[in-house]
């Protein structure tokens, strides 16, 4: 059976919560068909650049692009691998150093393609969706972030 | 027909949160042009077009209800 899924919203205003992250692994344990989950999460790093160091990242985006190129990177990898379900949540707004903007969370019947997906995911939504991060130093001035 | 252009990341420290209109372009290369004349920071700074939402390369028509987004480099994660 084809289940055709549809564009879901993956923007959070603010850091991902801890607790967020515990309910969402709590919410699995009716699925018994999964035998692994692969999860990453981002977190916002206190980088020292010229002696300044990063207070806090301020992320926007292009939503309605990032939902649209979210949803085919979403296809592709459920065509891919065989995944029980894929869960992306990425912040907006103001995310203090070390606190949550990332948490993406696959699950399989076995690890293998619950890891890969989540490596693949991880690495594809940084290359391509379009996500922009204000490095705010602690004496308010800022740079734009690069990835690397 | 005007058009419609965004920019996000470091091209806002350019262009600024608003959305500018560009009247009389024909494509994105005329539109680029007439960007530059306006916002000369805006020159040789990295970016991909985006037209409603599709990345474009090359000389893209324009219709005058497309919406064009300046894209710098993504840095989500």
């Amino acid at each position: 059976m084809i289940t055709e899924r549809k564009p879901k919203n993956i923007f959070t205003q603010g850091p991902i919560a801890p607790s967020f992250i515990a309910d969402s692994i709590q919410k699995h344990e009716t699925k018994t068909n999964i035998g692994g989950h692969s999860i990453f999460l981002g977190q916002v790093r206190a980088d020292l650049i010229n002696g300044q160091k990063v207070a806090a990242i301020e992320y926007t985006a292009y939503e309605e692009m990032a939902l649209e190129k979210m949803h085919v990177i979403r296809e592709d990898v459920f065509a891919k691998y065989p995944l029980v379900c894929m869960h992306v949540h990425h912040s907006l707004g103001k995310i203090a150093a070390g606190e949550i903007c990332l948490f993406v969370f696959t699950s399989s019947a076995h690890r293998k393609a619950a890891i890969d997906a989540c490596t693949e995911v991880v690495e594809r939504l940084k290359a391509e969706l379009p996500i922009w991060g204000k490095e705010i130093f602690e004496d308010e001035s800022y740079q734009w972030k690069e990835n690397k | 027909m005007p058009v419609q252009v965004i920019v996000f990341g470091q091209l806002t420290d350019i262009m600024g949160n608003n959305p500018v209109m560009v009247d009389n372009a024909a494509d994105t290369s005329e539109l680029i042009e007439q960007l530059n004349i306006r916002f000369p920071a805006l020159v040789n700074k990295p970016y991909i077009i985006a037209v409603d939402r599709q990345i474009v390369t090359g000389h893209t028509a324009l219709s005058g209800n497309n919406t064009v987004a300046l894209l710098p480099p993504f840095a989500g994660g």
